[in-house]
């Protein structure tokens, strides 16, 4: 329940994390920017089998099929897997380095970057086509590119461009002084900043982006788009591919609709996608309660199902036995964080007590245990590039010490009990034990906790400037495997804090040092020179308590018992990889 | 139960079809409620004869309504116990299948009820329901030989422009004109014994006048029996050939109007006609209301129903009114009361009231 | 009657522009900034400020509703925007009247999003409308006729048990029993009836059924009471004493009287119904009004949510009017005037 009342505040406002694009990614770092060795999947698994249908169940309806608008995790990689192929995309692989290593798909290899990764370039291969046979072209990759600038049309989509692609902006708004290829205002500046030459695509950016081909793999933002196909936000739900699979007919919002092959596509260009059913049938508006009963009984064509409803906690009793085997259980890319409102809990001590006297565990249990959640020790996700727990909260108990933490309180010379106002998106039994639990734990350290359960527009309210709550509840995940789209959007204070909103620094964290090795990640050409600089961030995060690590959300899934080749893939942000999975018939 | 009655009932022959047109013997009529047992109507006997008219008279809870309802099996189908006889041309209705009873309800006995507006249905029209009442009883007759009879019979019973009001719905009708629709239906069907269950009482004074003329005139025309209930025994005076008083639902006096009117025997009928405004009377000092109020049917008082009321039952040796039941004892020509004063008291009664009880027949000539 | 029904129709509209006045206020006066919603995770203020003048947020609210009116009347374009209609043509979105709007959410009119869930809210409501009304009808006269006996205190009862249980429960244990586990029905699926008539029915069937059994127990109850009231009326004892047939007294007299103001109420329950069973379509998937309503809310997609909220607030508007329209035909005593 918890997870239905943060996924519905989490809709609500887009500016939460929990419904966008993430991705995980090897702990190592990986190759960038090298014609990198494409090996993450084979395209043609010998003993996996082609044919049959697939089912894909669940419960929201998809707001859109458009790759510029697309930003949710789920979204990106059916997209990717099925119909918009990209420059690069990550391989079909459970492997954390793997999964966050970017392959050739449409290009040649994984980008060559040049003039301190200010410029980068791809070459489109041979054969690749869309749906009516033509060509993909470099024009298509720029057209598609262009198309996230005209943020009055396509909106909802991820932005990054923007600040990026070497374009004046304009001196009142900030903003650049192209707005896209429907009005074409500046479009002389943008034909500057991305060009074209045969099959070959330059970028131009106005600052380091080593990163980009990430970008280019973790979102579909940077896919190429046919223009003649283009009509803008009238073609939300248009699906016109170059991916293995095509809409047949069209998509009814709230029912789904039918993918069926798409005979221009061809395995020979493309080693990523196994596409081995005939047909997937995507169906929505399924219930949990009712859909995984299906899936546990198994019958019809729940057999050829993968759902991404999530198995609800009246269900657990029956996952035993054969059913227990069909289940996965994977560590989604979200990460629940607590925030101190540090314009309130000015006593770094006090900050301190209440990351001491955390109870993690009676979160968790509360909240349906070990099935939906792991302990966090970090704001960033196990599979992002330069992953490390965080040194002042690695040591400390899962429990919490509330002993300790209270020795600490008094030493601060605080009054006690400190009151605190604990605000949360409540209004579930579930989420309110869960928060009552951390209460429960954080009265026994000498503070006396008000629980502030929100209900609605939760993140309208923690975002305002100036709020009265001493502690709120944070979820995030990364748009790409990398900590430049955790650390900055969370923490640099410079374009979060305004005088009427936090933007997503909740709680008014403002420090210099910390904004100023921002920059300097951000001037640095390769990512995992860059990731160092981030994790020395993490660390002052830590010292300074601007955040206390709660838990990394779990998804508890159930596939059919025909499903074949499922990986749980991080890239893929956990969701069904249609890459490589098959039915048995 | 039946010594009680044996005064009247002594001779009555039962079941012969020579005798009057309607006979009711001993009838009960009990409905029982959580309180308790009610008997609306505890034992009452009398006869109408064709083209008479009895006039039943009583406060309200008297058990007049229940009595009249009764004897067209109106109580079949509720809660109510009946016991009795009531013989109609020697049938015993009580003894008759409910088909047999629908057969004779509305063609052989009509009634009219009280109040005309509520009697009458919302959603049809007048014509409507007078129709219906025609065609149940002759189902071979066509609609529109239905619907010229109703015509003709609103003509009749003094309806102005029957073909356009027959289309009329009863609210657009005034009181007096519904109550004559109500007697028109009553009537379609030429009934032997129609039952009028204080058909003037929700009329102002003119119009009640008026319908008792008619009922009057029509009866002579239909040759049929009439038993009018009512509360009013200036009504009774009016038309009604015997009168049957009832109290506490049993009859406490009956008789021949004139008899009745001229020496009344029971006090309860005394109190009644005291209570009446007359208009022979150039001014009354004031009416003289029956004291208290009229006895619950679950529990009556012991003795004489009558007794708490009873302003002479000390004359009554040994407090006989309350301990004794009286028998309706036969009082001078064809006049029963239940009543244990004596002849010499009570001509000492009435002789010493302020007025002459029997100028009520005149009252409203 | 004519001009009743022309001055009915035009106080109805009076109200509609009252209830999208109000709705407008409440959005204004809603914490969530539709512009932002409409841009992205990360979203600098310059970017929400440009979104919100594209969607023409940043107007007054007045001018808005003006615009939302001029709408309904004449039909509208989104973006509202003389450069991007001229270069891009194909990228405008147009809104033939009645436009209720634009969602940017879900780029898409409100009215393009409303226009297929009608037929579905519409089927649902009318075949739940159907069982209710002779289920909760015929139970109910079974019940007065059967008063303090076995049957009435059953039917009244199991009525009331099945209005207890809330919906999404009877729909939940219906559709997991009856159509899942035990499979004593097809999963229901909504299959317009144009397409398929019989799949269409089919489909309705256990829905329906969930729905009709929310107002069953109320039409039970109201039909039992008005047909008591209409049983000791004194016309029935009339008629009875005309020497009419019991069964010829219960439906031409009796039911006549009892079920005139049963008109009223289901008048009005259907009008509202008509406007989506949020419940019942959101626990069978019926792709409905009512299902986009709660999408809608939760979502914070206002235009949509201000759009239904019309669109349901006309359907009852235009229910009421026929109710009394055709009270007046069925009750002779009410003149409309």
């Amino acid at each position: 329940m918890t997870k239905k009342t943060k996924s519905i505040s989490v809709i609500a406002a887009v500016v939460a994390a929990t419904t966008l694009a993430a991705c995980g990614g090897s702990s190592s770092g990986g190759s960038t920017g090298s014609s990198g060795s494409a090996s993450g999947g084979s395209a043609n698994n010998a003993s996996a089998s082609k044919g049959g249908t697939l089912y894909y169940t669940s419960n929201k309806p998809r707001q859109t099929w458009d790759p510029q608008r697309t930003y949710t995790g789920e979204g990106i990689s059916l997209e990717g897997r099925l119909f918009s192929r990209s420059l690069v995309q990550f391989p079909v692989t459970s492997d954390l380095k793997a999964s966050s290593t970017p392959i050739p798909d449409l290009a040649t290899n994984t980008g060559t970057k040049s003039n301190g990764a200010k410029t980068w370039s791809f070459t489109l291969k041979d054969g690749v086509k869309w749906q009516d046979g033509s060509p993909i072209t470099c024009a298509d990759v720029k057209y598609g590119t262009s198309r996230t600038f005209a943020t009055d049309v396509i909106t909802g989509g991820p932005n990054y461009i923007l600040s990026y692609l070497n374009i004046p902006t304009d001196k009142k708004t900030g903003l650049p002084v192209y707005n896209g290829p429907y009005k074409k205002a500046g479009q002389s500046y943008f034909d500057k900043a991305v060009t074209c030459s045969g099959k070959t695509i330059t970028y131009h950016f106005n600052k380091a982006w080593p990163d980009f081909n990430l970008y280019l793999a973790a979102l579909r933002a940077g896919d190429p788009y046919k223009q003649s196909q283009d009509k803008g936000n009238n073609s939300n739900y248009t699906v016109f591919s170059d991916g293995p699979y095509k809409l047949q007919g069209t998509w009814t919002k709230g029912q789904g609709g039918t993918f069926v092959r798409n005979p221009e596509w061809s395995s020979k260009t493309d080693n990523i996608r196994k596409a081995l059913p005939d047909k997937i049938v995507f169906q929505e508006g399924v219930t949990p309660e009712i859909g995984v009963q299906q899936m546990i009984s198994d019958s019809g064509t729940a057999a050829n199902t993968v759902t991404t409803n999530a198995i609800p906690p009246a269900s657990f009793s029956q996952i035993t036995g054969a059913v227990a085997k069909r289940t996965i259980n994977p560590q989604s890319p979200f990460t629940e964080y607590l925030v101190p409102n540090m314009l309130r809990l000015k006593n770094p001590k006090v900050r301190e007590a209440l990351a001491i006297a955390l109870d993690k565990n009676a979160y968790i249990q509360a909240g349906g245990g070990s099935k939906m959640y792991a302990p966090a020790y970090t704001v960033t996700a196990p599979g992002i590039l330069g992953f490390k727990k965080n040194a002042t909260f690695s040591g400390l108990p899962d429990s919490g010490d509330p002993a300790k933490a209270k020795a600490l309180l008094k030493s601060a010379g605080v009054k006690m009990p400190y009151p605190i106002n604990l605000t949360y998106p409540g209004g579930t039994p579930t989420s309110d034990k869960q928060f009552g639990a951390i209460a429960a734990a954080w009265g026994q350290a000498g503070f006396k906790v008000t629980l502030n359960g929100l209900t609605d527009t939760y993140y309208n309210v923690v975002q305002k400037a100036g709020s009265t709550w001493d502690v709120c509840w944070g979820s995030w995940g990364a748009d790409w495997p990398a900590m430049s789209t955790v650390i900055p959007p969370l923490f640099d204070s410079r374009p979060n804090l305004t005088p009427t909103t936090t933007g997503q620094d909740y709680g008014s964290y403002k420090s210099a040092a910390v904004n100023k090795l921002i920059d300097k990640a951000a001037a640095q050409t390769d990512v995992n020179a860059a990731a160092k600089i981030y994790d020395q961030i993490d660390a002052i995060l830590g010292q300074d308590y601007a955040y206390i690590p709660l838990a990394i959300d779990k998804f508890y899934r159930i596939n059919g018992s025909n499903i074949t080749g499922y990986v749980n893939n991080p890239a893929e942000a956990m969701y069904p990889d249609l890459g490589g999975i098959g039915v048995k018939h | 139960m039946t010594t009680q009655n044996t005064t009247l009932n002594a001779d009555r022959p039962t079941g012969n079809s020579a005798g009057p047109l309607l006979q009711v013997n001993d009838l009960h009529v009990h409905f029982p409620t959580d309180d308790g047992l009610v008997k609306s109507v505890d034992g009452v006997t009398f006869d109408v004869e064709a083209g008479k008219t009895l006039g039943i008279v009583g406060e309200s809870g008297s058990g007049k309504s229940v009595t009249s309802q009764a004897i067209m099996g109106l109580h079949r189908g509720s809660s109510a116990v009946t016991s009795g006889q009531v013989l109609l041309d020697g049938e015993d209705l009580m003894e008759a299948s409910e088909s047999r009873l629908r057969k004779l309800r509305g063609k052989d006995v009509a009634m009219i009820f009280q109040d005309p507006l509520s009697a009458m249905h919302p959603y049809y029209t007048v014509g409507n329901q007078i129709i219906e009442a025609y065609r149940v009883h002759h189902p071979d007759a066509k609609k529109h030989e239905a619907r010229e009879k109703t015509i003709d019979m609103l003509s009749r019973v003094g309806i102005p422009n029957p073909k356009v009001r027959v289309d009329s719905y009863p609210h657009q009708f005034s009181g007096g004109m519904r109550q004559r629709a109500m007697v028109a239906m009553a009537l379609m069907n030429d009934p032997k014994l129609l039952i009028a269950d204080e058909p003037t009482t929700a009329l102002d004074v003119t119009v009640q006048a008026q319908i008792l003329e008619l009922m009057v005139d029509l009866q002579k025309e239909f040759h049929s029996a009439i038993i009018i209930i009512t509360h009013d025994l200036g009504v009774v005076a009016d038309i009604a050939d015997d009168i049957m008083v009832m109290y506490g639902g049993r009859a406490v006096e009956q008789g021949d109007v004139i008899d009745t009117f001229g020496q009344p025997q029971h006090p309860y009928t005394w109190g009644l006609l005291n209570s009446m405004p007359r208009l022979d009377q150039a001014r009354q000092d004031r009416l003289d209301p029956i004291p208290g109020n009229p006895p619950s049917l679950i529990n009556l008082p012991p003795g004489c129903a009558f007794s708490p009321r009873c302003t002479y039952r000390d004359r009554v040796p040994g407090d006989r009114c309350r301990t004794e039941e009286p028998e309706l004892f036969a009082m001078g020509h064809l006049q029963h009361a239940r009543c244990f004063l004596t002849e010499a008291d009570r001509i000492e009664i009435r002789g010493g009231s302020d007025q002459d009880p029997s100028a009520g027949q005149e009252a409203q000539a | 009657m004519f001009a009743y029904i022309i001055r009915r129709v035009f106080s109805g509209i009076i109200m509609l522009l009252l209830v999208s006045l109000v709705t407008f206020i409440l959005f204004f006066a809603s914490p969530v900034n539709p512009a932002r919603l409409s841009c992205g995770k990360i979203c600098s203020p310059a970017l929400i400020e440009q979104n919100s003048k594209a969607l023409g947020y940043d107007k007054p609210m007045i001018v808005q509703w003006g615009q939302f009116v001029k709408g309904i009347v004449a039909g509208r374009e989104f973006p509202e925007d003389a450069s991007l209609r001229k270069s891009a043509p194909e990228t405008i979105a147009t809104c033939p009247a009645p436009c209720l709007g634009y969602s940017p959410l879900n780029a898409e009119t409100v009215s393009s999003e409303l226009g297929p869930r009608i037929p579905v809210s519409a089927s649902l409501a009318l075949a739940a409308f159907v069982l209710w009304m002779v289920f909760g009808i015929s139970f109910g006269i079974i019940a007065a006729l059967r008063r303090g006996k076995f049957l009435d205190k059953l039917l009244v009862s199991a009525a009331l048990v099945a209005y207890a249980f809330p919906t999404f429960f009877i729909g939940l244990f219906i559709y997991q029993f009856i159509a899942l586990k035990w499979g004593l029905f097809p999963v229901p699926v909504y299959t317009p009836l144009t397409q398929d008539p019989l799949l269409w029915l089919q489909g309705l069937v256990l829905p329906a059924i969930t729905l009709a059994l929310v107002y069953l127990a109320g039409y039970v109850r109201l039909t039992r009471a008005f047909m008591l009231e209409s049983m000791g009326e004194d016309y029935l004892r009339t008629a009875k004493a005309k020497g009419l047939a019991p069964r010829k007294i219960l439906f031409k007299h009796t039911l006549r009287a009892a079920l005139t103001p049963i008109v009223t109420q289901a008048g009005l329950d259907l009008g509202l119904l008509l406007g989506g069973a949020i419940i019942t379509e959101q626990v069978f998937n019926y792709p409905g009004v009512g299902k986009l309503a709660v999408q809608a809310a939760t979502t914070y997609d206002l235009p949509t949510n201000v759009g239904i909220v019309i669109l349901i607030a006309s359907f009852v508007v235009v229910a009421n009017i026929i109710v009394d329209v055709l009270y007046g035909l069925i009750d002779p005593r009410v003149t409309l005037a």
